[in-house]
């Protein structure tokens, strides 16, 4: 039986009570209350809040009204944040117009940084990241020394928006998108708009690659692979940007490799145990309920070893 | 405990604590469409054991059993899919916190009471007023209505389910941008 379906003939119930009840309709409703306790739940349940209604007769005409304070004294709070928000938008604006070209934006492990460039366009940094940017009236250029970082693009067409990431040049066409560096391994993923990348390694000139929205590009030595995502691919490569790890049938081993991105303590996997698959969402920093997990749905051993956390069969 | 002491036991210490319910079975259960089951048969659960004992702690008790029923769940699925279960932080985390519900002021109580009324639909919100702040028996809103005695019991059921349900959904909405607002404060310590 559904909770809804127990919902309502609780509903009925209270309903009959309420307009008042003949003597073998009490005794079917005790009989269908002794039933079962689901019944008996729901019914309690409905019967409190249908008793706490009465309060409503607190509102009867002549009864004092509800104070209005709230909303003057909201006002008042909104008055206050535009004020503080012109004051700051102007305390950027001078920064902005006094800061050098260049800038470095870091993240610590398990860190995550907003930052807004000179140009409008905004950037997020994911967990262990370092990244410079350069935005001058003729150019914009980013350049991804390790970790991820989404990117939020204010069109200019004067001004190319550029990225690099070890040997791959990314550069955007008016785009939402987010790059992943793992030394030289590089994953693009396009949420919006279209990207165009290309390897600056290459012995030979070697055409673009264009990556348009709900596409991922992943480069491995000189391989670039551009694969459809489909929208929940899209929002897992992107689900960083909330602070969780969203796994679709990946290995423990790759699983732990994400994990020991955002954590201190090492997650190790080690034997058979690296070749599981799991499916799920989790919060990047919480390794202890990962593992917690691990040991009670799988069996796996889980213990520790210095600051490692090693997880075996 | 006897059956009338454990029914106003649970009304009174339970039932409060009904949004925090919501949330944490939310926070850890993907598929949406089973939290009203789950709810249902953790009251269920909880009611049954305070008849054999009452507990002590009424909050880490409801969560306890919340717990196993989505543990048990899990375990009698064939395959082992991650995908049910939002987060696993509930595998060893015990919220003892205060309980900010309880602590609701019975004005605010009331502010919820008549948002929650004035969001019902006109019919329906037309019976509730005359029977809770008019008085009126069922008979005489149904008179005073020109419709069956019938069609204002059905708006009556209707009114309790949707009343219950703003009443919690609502407290469970301003302690959820409470929460928002914390998660914004630890992002922005960890810069």
């Amino acid at each position: 039986m559904s909770a809804d379906h127990t919902e309502q003939s609780a509903a009925d119930w209270l309903a009959r009570e309420d307009r008042g009840l003949a003597p073998d309709e009490q005794a079917a409703m005790q009989a269908w209350l002794a039933e079962s306790t689901l019944n008996r739940v729901a019914y309690l349940r409905l019967k409190d809040a249908w008793n706490r209604a009465d309060r409503l007769a607190a509102l009867k005409p002549g009864m004092k009204p509800m104070p209005e304070q709230a909303s003057r004294h909201g006002w008042r709070l909104l008055a206050a944040a535009l004020v503080v928000m012109a004051a700051g938008s102007a305390a950027a604006y001078y920064m902005l117009g006094r800061q050098s070209p260049v800038q470095t934006y870091v993240t610590e492990r398990g860190g995550t940084r907003q930052v807004q460039l000179a140009d409008g366009s905004r950037m997020q940094l994911n967990t262990d990241t370092r990244l410079r940017a350069e935005v001058t009236g003729t150019s914009r250029t980013v350049t991804l020394v390790s970790g991820e970082a989404y990117f939020d693009v204010v069109h200019d067409e004067s001004r190319p928006f550029v990225v690099y990431a070890g040997n791959r040049r990314i550069t955007d066409i008016g785009t939402r998108f987010s790059v992943y560096r793992n030394g030289d391994d590089v994953r693009v993923t396009v949420e919006e708009g279209r990207v165009r990348v290309d390897d600056l390694d290459a012995r030979q000139p070697r055409p673009s690659v264009l990556v348009t929205g709900g596409y991922a590009m992943i480069a491995h030595r000189t391989e670039m692979l551009v694969a459809a995502r489909s929208p929940q691919g899209i929002s897992s490569d992107l689900s960083w940007r909330n602070g969780l790890l969203v796994f679709n049938q990946q290995s423990l081993a790759e699983v732990a490799e994400q994990f020991n991105r955002y954590n201190r303590r090492r997650l190790v996997v080690e034997g058979r145990a690296r070749k599981i698959r799991i499916g799920g969402s989790f919060k990047a920093d919480n390794i202890d309920g990962f593992t917690a997990l691990l040991h009670q749905g799988f069996g796996l051993t889980v213990s520790k070893r210095g600051n490692d956390i090693v997880v075996s069969r | 405990m006897g059956g009338h002491q454990v029914d106003s036991w649970f009304m009174q210490e339970v039932l409060p604590l009904e949004s925090a319910l919501t949330r944490f079975l939310q926070r850890h259960w993907r598929q949406s469409a089973d939290i009203a089951d789950l709810r249902q048969e953790t009251y269920a659960r909880a009611y049954e054991a305070a008849l054999r004992e009452r507990p002590e702690r009424i909050k880490p008790f409801l969560f306890q059993i919340a717990r196993n029923l989505m543990i048990d769940r899990v375990r009698r699925q064939s395959v082992v899919s991650l995908e049910t279960m939002a987060d696993f932080d509930w595998l060893n985390v015990c919220d003892d916190g205060p309980s900010l519900e309880r602590s609701i002021a019975a004005r605010q109580q009331l502010r919820l009471l008549q948002q929650a009324l004035d969001e019902l639909p006109p019919r329906c919100r037309q019976v509730v007023v005359m029977r809770k702040i008019e008085g009126l028996s069922q008979k005489e809103v149904a008179a005073r209505m020109g419709i069956a005695v019938e069609t204002v019991e059905n708006q009556v059921a209707k009114g309790m389910r949707l009343l219950a349900q703003a009443m919690h959904g609502r407290r469970a909405m301003v302690t959820s941008q409470a929460r928002r607002f914390n998660i914004f404060r630890k992002l922005r310590d960890v810069r």
